[in-house]
């Protein structure tokens, strides 16, 4: 009696066990399905977007395929994991992810050559004959999203007449109201890098025609950089606390928020939600400089060629460049498309021409946003040349 | 110690043969750590050091990365930095652990275990959040800029974004640790002495400097050692509290590392990183070993 009671014990404990092992594994879901592995280093705006928001909606499109979204902020993003990827790719194993939400190949050395990320064509995902031409830097990237810089200023401090239309304005206006501007470090927030990039701009006779994908070269850089920082050093003592440059956008939006300053830039998409959350002031405006507006970027994925998942990673693809996904992340978190403007709607198009201007000027990734972050380092944080 | 005992209940011989195996029984138990620190940590950190010396490329050793990081500006202020950042913060946590801890010790109060707790706290708090915490604190609009401007002080200037912000956050997260360690060497001083050197006429000055320190000075070491290294490699806090530039080493690190894609100028960076902890790592190993063989709990 006491063994067979210990036995049916036994037995009801482990169909128990049994029973809520597919409970405890996010891997393990019901009836076969296919689970698309995402890794997402972006703010939470977007993290928070792809898990409540895409996911049910992805799910609900493509019965039998489920998304995990892993989280991958903290020790170097998805910089890491790419660099797992690279390794896996050549002892030609599965990489453990089948897709990467903002990546570009080029932020590892040797990724883009090897082969360890999939060559992107119309072939495998359609709707790229939308996107916008001016995303498709390489040819292993899939752009899903892009969001412009600009500027947000407090409309009780900063008088409509004096909120400036022009570069010229935007330093007039920071020298006469010295601590109450601010950007970030160009390389911990993007608000903060094409602040940097206009000044470069500005620097160069507005062309953003100079900077290109393929013409980097140490001299050239030098070339183009230097009288950029001659415009920045000159700001930096009107600048907030002269010149104490927060690390990254969410700390530079809190600076404004708190009303230790009155304007800074930032991106249009954390700008639109902020507002619409409240966690920015219900003063805050939003505007955007006439002459040359500020640059802007594309948010590029990226799919391991080993990647178990492939298909399934082109399908997520094309359905993140359908219009009506499209509409949905302008809607949800002020997003500007990757496809043209042209695929959407007229009347969202209409919505947002305030702050959609005309033209997204942009800055090459790889070797020029690295000598642009470096060089800023060197010449405008530090004051003293690298040699 | 039972080694010594042996010598004497037995003959020569076996005794030897008994120290044998107990030797070798104590070297079988630490080979597997041993082996995985040579694998996964001095291997790769000598095949890195070597690196340094003979950099992809070169027909022969050289020191050209050496030469180069002490001849850019921007490195050497960086790591001078470092050094300050370090060297401030361990002084000023010194202070603060020597206080609370002494504190703690002696002090007859019921609000010991409060303040205990308090110390201890920041222990369980991930640097990245008191980082922001820090800054909702400290910051231009934080808490401690309203709390002077609602006594008539407007003239705050905040730490954040400063070194001293950095310096702020450091020292918060460390304290647990000075406290701990200190609370730990303070337990083994006797009261007995302490009321003894009292009897004959001591005041509290003359108790703290000739009888409670001497016996603290191994526990200091110890605090100094690793708190030099946790401060010296910190990332999250300086680089969220702290000042654009000059950057903490491993910032700089990281940067140079993943954002100009220089593998073997990190590693430069690295290795001299390494060679200053070097120093404060053997400060610290000769100070314990030559106090544990003072007092005989080493040989």
């Amino acid at each position: 009696m006491p063994i067979e009671l210990s036995r049916r014990l036994f037995l009801q404990s482990a169909a128990a066990a049994a029973a809520t092992l597919p409970l405890l594994s996010t891997r393990v879901s019901a009836a076969g399905d296919t689970v698309i592995d995402i890794v997402s280093d972006g703010d939470t705006n977007i993290t928070d977007w792809w898990t409540n928001t895409l996911a049910p909606m992805f799910e609900k499109a493509n019965p039998g395929l489920k998304l995990n979204v892993v989280i991958t902020r903290a020790n170097g993003g998805n910089d890491t994991v790419a660099q797992r990827v690279v390794a896996a790719f050549q002892t030609k194993s599965d990489p453990k992810v089948d897709f990467f939400e903002e990546f570009d190949p080029r932020r590892v050395p040797g990724s883009a050559e090897s082969g360890a990320f999939e060559t992107i064509d119309a072939t495998k995902i359609p709707n790229l004959s939308l996107v916008n031409p001016a995303g498709l830097e390489t040819k292993f990237i899939v752009p899903y999203r892009a969001s412009q810089v600009l500027l947000a200023y407090n409309s009780d401090k900063v008088a409509a007449a004096d909120v400036p239309k022009t570069w010229a304005d935007l330093v007039a206006w920071i020298k006469k109201n010295p601590g109450q501007f601010i950007y970030c470090r160009p390389d911990k927030g993007g608000s903060g890098g094409n602040f940097v990039v206009r000044a470069v701009h500005e620097a160069n006779g507005r062309d953003p025609s100079l900077f290109t994908a393929d013409n980097y070269s140490d001299d050239l850089a030098k070339k183009l950089l230097t009288p950029g920082w001659s415009v920045l050093k000159d700001l930096q003592p009107s600048l907030y606390d002269n010149g104490a440059y927060p690390a990254g956008n969410n700390p530079t939006l809190q600076l404004f928020a708190d009303g230790a300053v009155s304007m800074i830039s930032a991106w249009s998409d954390m700008a639109l939600q902020g507002i619409s959350l409240g966690t920015l002031p219900a003063s805050t405006k939003l505007t955007q400089l006439q002459d040359l507006p500020f640059a802007g970027g594309f948010a590029w994925s990226a799919i391991p060629t080993q990647a178990a998942h492939k298909d399934a990673a082109f399908k997520l693809a094309n359905f993140m460049l359908s219009p009506e996904v499209q509409a949905r992340m302008i809607a949800d978190f002020g997003a500007f498309p990757a496809v043209k403007w042209d695929s959407l709607s007229a009347d969202l198009a209409a919505k947002y021409k305030s702050v959609a201007s005309t033209s997204m000027p942009s800055f090459p990734g790889g070797k020029w946003s690295a000598a642009l972050n470096d060089g800023w380092y060197s010449n405008v944080a530090t004051q003293v040349t690298r040699s | 110690m039972d080694v010594t005992v042996g010598t004497v209940v037995s003959s020569g011989g076996r005794a030897r043969a008994a120290r044998r195996r107990a030797t070798t029984f104590g070297l079988a138990l630490v080979a597997p750590a041993f082996c995985l620190m040579v694998l996964l940590v001095l291997l790769p950190m000598l095949r890195s050091l070597l690196g340094t010396i003979f950099p992809e490329g070169s027909a022969g050793p050289t020191t050209s990365g050496y030469s180069k990081f002490f001849a850019d500006p921007r490195s050497v202020q960086n790591l001078v930095y470092t050094i300050e950042v370090t060297g401030t913060t361990l002084a000023i946590l010194l202070g603060i652990g020597l206080v609370l801890s002494l504190y703690l010790r002696f002090s007859q109060s019921r609000f010991t275990g409060a303040i205990q707790i308090i110390a201890l706290f920041p222990l369980f708090v991930p640097g990245i959040i008191i980082s922001f915490a820090l800054i909702r604190f400290i910051g231009p609009t934080g808490n401690v800029a309203t709390f002077l401007r609602l006594i008539g002080i407007t003239q705050y200037q905040t730490p954040y974004l400063h070194p001293s912000g950095a310096m702020l956050g450091l020292i918060w997260e460390n304290i647990p640790l000075t406290v701990m360690l200190l609370s730990a060497g303070l337990a083994q001083v006797s009261n007995s002495s302490i009321e003894a050197a009292r009897d004959v006429g001591s005041g509290w000055a003359r108790i703290l400097v000739r009888i409670i320190l001497p016996q603290l000075t191994r526990s200091i070491i110890v605090v100094v050692g690793l708190n030099f290294l946790g401060v010296f490699g910190s990332f999250t806090v300086p680089y969220i509290l702290g000042p654009a530039a000059p950057q903490m080493m491993s910032i700089f690190m990281q940067n140079t590392f993943s954002e100009l894609q220089e593998a073997g100028t990190s590693e430069v960076q690295a290795a001299v990183t390494f060679f200053v902890c070097l120093i404060a790592g053997l400060i610290y190993t000769i100070a314990v070993f030559r106090d544990a063989a003072g007092s005989g709990t080493a040989r």
